[in-house]
């Protein structure tokens, strides 16, 4: 609060003020980020956050306000990181930091919601003075624990917990915390060496951030950043004044671990202000598909971003008029030491469930429900050598069909995770992928048709029993079609050509098994009988629909 | 007068863009240079190039056998792929795998709009069919082709009236058997047919890309084929009798028969021919790093040029659905001069966005309307208009008097629509537009830079195109560069890249090995096959024995990793004796990337690469050439003119001096506004000029 009013540093901003002036910092500072990220991913060790691109860099003012984002990220990163560093804060207050200090935490409360995700702040010093935060959140390879999966039924099975602590002090490096972490991970390299890539990221944009605040004439990062963020509040505001007033409530089913979940979502447009609830919404489960507050805010900020204001940039101003709560103990905001590390599997559903009450305000810019969470396939073994492996991949079902286009097919949403290369995977374990097609058909008709799911078929060449585990949904309850379009195809997991009782539990299988998955499809939008004949034909033809033996043209 | 040598002693440029097609000529012996532009012509594109080589050898008074070479870079596959005008294109895949190119890689491209679309695949599904066939990820066949059913696949794509046909099997990158059987058995039934297999224009791992970079040859082969035989038909009934040379987009050149056989390698050769001629700029000015610089009407490229070379990426996108956004098109795998496209040029429009700040681009006007001055109905301000009414552009001296622009008309548009909403005075609003895209293209540049490891403090800002000079000045401040050198014929900039460009192939093969216990007499066998087919084609064009240059590396990384270092492989055959070396070489480059190497990680090799070059043309063009034919005239300075310096704050006179009259040595202090046909110079106050040997114009920044 203080910060902004101290008269001191304020009228060299009159400057800023000026549309061109402010627009040109701001774009700075946006390419300030992006270095951060582009430094980040060239240092990194692993794929994960180089290929797939599963992290998040941003720049915070004094008062942990996140200013500018890298165009590169996930959504669940991002806007968690963004909540994350007022904890930082609250833990350690700007008079308890020096230069050379670097702060770090994988909380999956006060971050992204499970203990894979380790978020650094680099706090950045002008002279004596912090004057801003550079934040980066990406997905550590192995954290302990588990392997990343449900089965947990406590967060302290699921890997090594940091709390907020100083990983470098004073420019130091905290070995204790190091040797701790060393010996609580599967892969030490790969994790500390992603940790210096994310301190090498914040140092990157530090420097920068420094040079062009000299170059302005910039004391401190405030008065640009209220500036930012006040234009992107008031943006914000004016898409949301734009909606019909009125509460709007969708729900959906979730499979869960043992037994199905719901989400509700109430979206009440009051005034200029966004009110999202989700009472209603089933109690946590057993397992580790729970999520955080943190992380519930953070896809549902973006599933409301994507309809409401695409166009506005996402920071805090974003954030604001956006008010978001799910009741305690329910599994959107579940309290420790509830088990999370399959987070996604709820968390990727947020912005359809939001998508769904929205459909009746905002027709026109929603996508309906699709495949949502991607899907993750983790199998162990021994390879015809008798050498142990163990091997995951990610996949996508279809999205929803959109307002005025078809749904994209086996493509991930909300998820920014890509897939992998069949040749990539069998040139890295003993895998071998029969097929990997579109699954004809499993796009929910409509005026616009949902994407097609895809079908993955795989064994593997062993001579040994192998295990298998997939992290899926929606194989009970299939994506809906909005305003008429119908429902896409339910997932399944086949083993030898049979459902296994629980799709998502560990299975031991034999090693002449085939596993096959079909991802689930995407919902239509509108009536189908409004569909484009062109377009039904080009479906035909292609045999992105199934075609009817009993009509002509169709083939078999 | 220069005597002139009866031999063949010419060398001829031409490069087809999108608007215009610009045709350079040099003198082998006196180094003398023309240059020549004409209007592209779309739908016979050698026509064009046929009318221009005439004038310009009428011109120039040379006799048509005395050019010995012609080399020719065009945009035409480049084109057929945006505008899908290529051949219906079938492929053949391993059974369960046709959806590969559709499916691509799961990602969306942008992740705020719900509405994006990735591009269609160019061959359509109905026209994907498989194959009974399987091979391992080592090679090792699992099932042989089933010839019959393969057969009965070819007569179904016949059938379907498909122009040509892309095989990518599964694994074929390390093994090309099954899809050499299928290439033999597609010649068999449909002579006539174009065709391409994965293993031959790219044997390289991961089947998306591989197939989409094989459809996407298919899909430009007939269309290529036409136009180099027509191309080599006209030159030879002009009499040309020299060899005709095509523009690989790696910046190498090679003969026509590579141009209709892989003619994927010559999308985006035109941009590259413009970091080439910086390349040759930089070798020439004693700088080995460079930051190409090319701002036209509707892009900016930026390209880093190190140790005198451009920066050769392995894939590129092309026929983006965004242009500006990465992944938002076809992955193609092919080496390709590495630079970063954004949309900022002369037409990019200025608007004022929902938050109330000045944007300017990726939009643009374009050519038609064009920015508002241009009068021809554009009404939206660009920065053209901008550039205009700050003075730097004199409105009845644009090409050169080509066209006139009408102040008014730029003043309307940028009062109207920026100045006005923003609340700020005509030169407010005009400096702002200059100064935001100035801001865009450096944002650009920059993270181009860091991407590479590159600190673009140390690169001198070498600028060319019809806008690039003219912004030079405040983006080098931007960008804190040494300085700032702008090229002498800084509108065909391109045309004279391609008289430098190296007789040049690249060739790659994936054999995955783990350095310590490689299986080394593979990758040799590997080497001796890729050297003797490169020695081939060399031979072909006349170079042979030691003229030849080979040039060896690897793509290596720690096991387990998922990005690859390129490594240099020294010559001659390998064995366990070289582990030490490659070891060596692999921490030198990882450590230059990275900064830092893993211990007691094994290494391993993924792609095994040759290049064979022919020796590099060091073009002369000092001496008489360009100045004898524009004069050295000591009183170089037009007139003055007013226009606005930030670090006046104000708008000041300034002269302008006439570009053709500057000679070498000469020297100028900013503020000052140098001018020739093409492009304008801007240099501000404090800056120091001095015109270099090759005409060029050294800027020296303040510091």
């Amino acid at each position: 609060m203080g910060e902004a009013s101290e008269g001191a540093v304020e009228a060299p901003f009159d400057v800023v003020m000026d549309p061109v002036t402010l627009e040109v910092c701001w774009n700075r500072l946006i390419g300030i980020v992006n270095e951060q990220a582009a430094a980040l991913q060239r240092t990194s060790f692993t794929s994960v956050v180089r290929e797939a691109g599963d992290l998040s860099a941003g720049v915070f003012d004094r008062r942990g306000w996140m200013v500018a984002q890298a165009v590169t990220g996930t959504p669940g990163h991002i806007n968690s990181m963004a909540l994350a560093q007022r904890h930082f804060l609250a833990a350690y207050p700007l008079e308890r930091l020096r230069p050379g200090d670097v702060l770090i935490t994988n909380d999956p409360w006060k971050t992204s919601g499970h203990l894979n995700d380790v978020t650094i702040s680099t706090p950045i010093f002008r002279g004596e003075e912090c004057v801003a935060f550079f934040a980066s959140t990406c997905h550590a390879i192995d954290i302990g624990g588990h392997v990343l999966s449900a089965e947990a039924r406590e967060v302290y099975e699921e890997g090594l917990f940091i709390p907020i602590m100083k990983l470098y002090e004073a420019g130091k490096p905290n070995e204790t915390l190091t040797s701790l972490i060393r010996a609580n991970t599967r892969a030490p390299e790969m994790v500390l060496g992603d940790f210096h890539a994310q301190i090498a990221g914040g140092n990157v944009g530090g420097q920068r951030l420094l040079e062009f605040m000299d170059e302005f004439g910039l004391e401190r990062l405030e008065p640009l950043a209220d500036e930012i963020i006040g234009r992107t509040e008031r943006a914000m505001r004016e898409s949301i004044a734009g909606l019909r007033p009125g509460a709007y409530e969708y729900a959906i089913t979730s499979d869960g671990f043992d037994e199905p979940i719901t989400i509700k979502a109430r979206c009440e447009v009051k005034g200029d202000e966004l009110w999202i609830d989700y009472a209603g919404s089933s109690h946590a489960s057993r397992r580790g598909i729970n999520v955080v507050m943190n992380y519930t805010l953070a896809y549902t900020t973006y599933g409301v971003k994507v309809i409401v204001s695409p166009d506005v940039p996402n920071n805090e101003g974003a954030f604001r008029p956006v008010r978001i709560t799910a009741p305690e103990g329910s599994i959107l905001n579940v309290k420790h030491p509830a088990p999370v590390a399959a987070r996604h599997v709820v968390g990727h559903f947020l912005p359809h469930v939001v998508a769904g009450a929205l459909s009746q305000a905002l027709p026109d810019s929603v996508m309906a429900e699709g495949a949502a969470n991607i899907w993750g396939v983790q199998v162990a073994g021994k390879d015809l050598a008798g050498r142990p492996f163990t091997y995951i991949f990610f996949t996508s079902g279809g999205t929803g069909a959109r307002a005025t286009k078809d749904g994209l097919s086996s493509t991930a949403f909300p998820s920014g995770v890509l897939g992998t290369p069949a040749e990539v995977i069998e040139s890295l374990s003993p895998l071998l992928i029969e097929k990997k097609e579109l699954r004809s058909g499993s796009g929910g008709a409509g005026k616009y048709r949902g994407g097609l799911g895809q079908t993955i078929q795989f064994r593997v060449r062993t001579r040994e029993p192998f295990v298998c585990s997939i992290l899926c949904d929606r194989t009970r309850t299939p994506a809906q079609g909005f305003f008429g379009g119908l429902p896409g195809a339910t997932g399944q997991v086949l083993i030898n050509g049979r459902p296994p009782a629980n799709p998502k539990a560990e299975q031991v299988l034999s090693p002449d098994a085939v596993v096959e998955i079909r991802l689930p499809g995407g919902g239509g939008y509108g009536r189908p009988e409004a569909r484009d004949p062109e377009l039904a034909r080009r479906d035909l033809r292609e045999g992105y629909v199934a075609a009817r033996l009993d009509r002509p043209g169709g083939r078999p | 007068m220069q005597i002139r040598k009866p031999d063949p002693s010419y060398r001829l440029g031409v490069d087809i863009g999108g608007t215009f097609t610009d045709l350079v000529i040099i003198d082998e012996a006196s180094g003398a240079v023309r240059v020549g532009k004409l209007l592209t012509t779309p739908k016979d594109p050698a026509q064009g190039v046929e009318t221009g080589v005439v004038r310009l050898l009428e011109e120039m008074g040379v006799a048509p056998r005395a050019v010995g070479s012609l080399i020719h870079g065009t945009t035409l596959a480049t084109n057929a792929l945006i505008e899908r005008k290529g051949a219906r294109t079938g492929l053949i895949t391993t059974r369960g795998f046709r959806d590969a190119l559709e499916i691509g890689r799961e990602g969306r491209y942008d992740m705020y709009d719900l509405f994006i679309d990735p591009p269609a695949p160019l061959a359509p599904r109905h026209l994907r069919r498989e194959v009974d066939e399987r091979l391992l990820a080592d090679g090792s066949v699992k099932t042989p082709l089933d010839e019959g059913a393969a057969r009965q696949v070819v007569s179904e794509l016949l059938a379907e009236g498909v122009e040509g046909v892309a095989v990518c099997l599964l694994h074929a990158y390390r093994n090309p058997a099954h899809e050499l059987r299928l290439g033999k058995l597609l010649r068999e039934m449909a002579p006539s047919l174009p065709v391409s297999s994965s293993s031959g224009v790219v044997p390289e791992i991961r089947e998306y890309e591989r197939a989409s970079t094989t459809v996407a040859n298919v899909y430009v082969m007939p269309l290529m084929a036409r136009y180099v035989e027509d191309l080599e038909r006209k030159l030879a009934d002009l009499g040309i009798g020299g060899q005709l040379y095509i523009m690989l987009s790696s910046g190498g050149i090679a003969l026509p028969e590579m141009a209709k056989r892989v003619p994927i390698r010559l999308v985006e050769s035109g941009p590259a021919a413009g970091a080439l001629a910086a390349a040759r700029a930089a070798r020439l000015a004693g700088e080995p790093r460079l930051l190409s610089f090319d701002m036209g009407g509707t892009t900016a490229k930026a390209c880093v040029i190190d140790g005198g070379e451009p920066l050769v990426a392995r894939e590129f996108e092309v026929a983006r659905a965004d242009r500006f956004k990465k992944g938002s098109g076809l992955p193609i795998r092919v080496p390709v001069i590495e630079m970063i496209e954004i949309g900022a040029g002369g037409g990019s429009v200025a608007r004022v966005d929902r938050l109330g700040l000045l944007k300017v681009g990726p939009d643009s006007a374009g050519a038609d309307p064009g920015p508002a001055c241009y009068a021809l109905g554009g009404r939206e301000p660009t920065v053209t208009d901008a550039d205009l009414l700050l003075g730097y552009l004199d409105p009845d001296f644009f090409l050169g008097g080509l066209m006139r622009l009408d102040v008014e008309a730029a003043r309307r548009a940028v009062a109207e629509r920026v100045a006005a909403p923003l609340g700020l005075d005509l030169t407010e609003a005009a400096w702002g537009i200059h100064r935001v895209v100035n801001e865009n293209m450096a944002a650009a540049a920059r993270i181009h830079g860091i991407e590479r490891g590159k600190d673009l403090r140390a690169y001198p800002l070498f600028a060319f195109g019809g806008a690039g000079p003219v912004h030079a000045w405040e983006i080098g401040k931007i960008l804190k560069v040494p300085c700032v050198l702008l090229p002498f014929g800084a509108g065909a900039i391109s045309a004279f890249g391609l008289l430098t460009a190296p007789l040049a192939f690249d060739f790659v093969r994936t054999a995955p090995q783990q350095l310590d216990q490689a299986q080394w007499e593979g990758v040799n066998r590997l080497y001796v096959e890729m050297e003797a087919e490169g020695r081939r084609i060399l031979a072909a064009a006349g170079v042979t024995g030691s003229a030849v240059g080979i040039r060896r590396t690897a793509e290596m990384r720690y096991v387990g990793q998922g990005h690859e270092v390129e490594v240099p492989v020294p010559l001659g055959p390998l064995g366990r004796e070289s582990l030490e070396t490659l070891t060596q070489n692999f921490e030198t480059a990882y450590r230059a990337l990275y900064g830092r190497t893993a211990q007691g990680v094994a290494i391993e090799a993924l792609n095994w690469r040759l290049v064979v070059s022919g020796p590099p043309y060091e073009i002369r063009m000092e001496g008489g050439g360009v100045r004898a034919t524009t004069g050295g005239r000591p009183d170089a300075l037009k007139r003055r003119r007013s226009a606005y310096f930030a670090e006046a704050g104000e708008f000041i006179e300034t002269p302008v001096y006439d570009r053709y009259r500057l000679a070498p040595g000469a020297t100028i202090e900013g503020p000052a506004i140098v001018e020739e046909r093409e492009s304008t110079a801007v240099i501000g106050p404090g800056g120091r000029v001095r015109v270099d040997e090759s005409l060029m114009l050294r800027v020296e920044l303040p510091r």
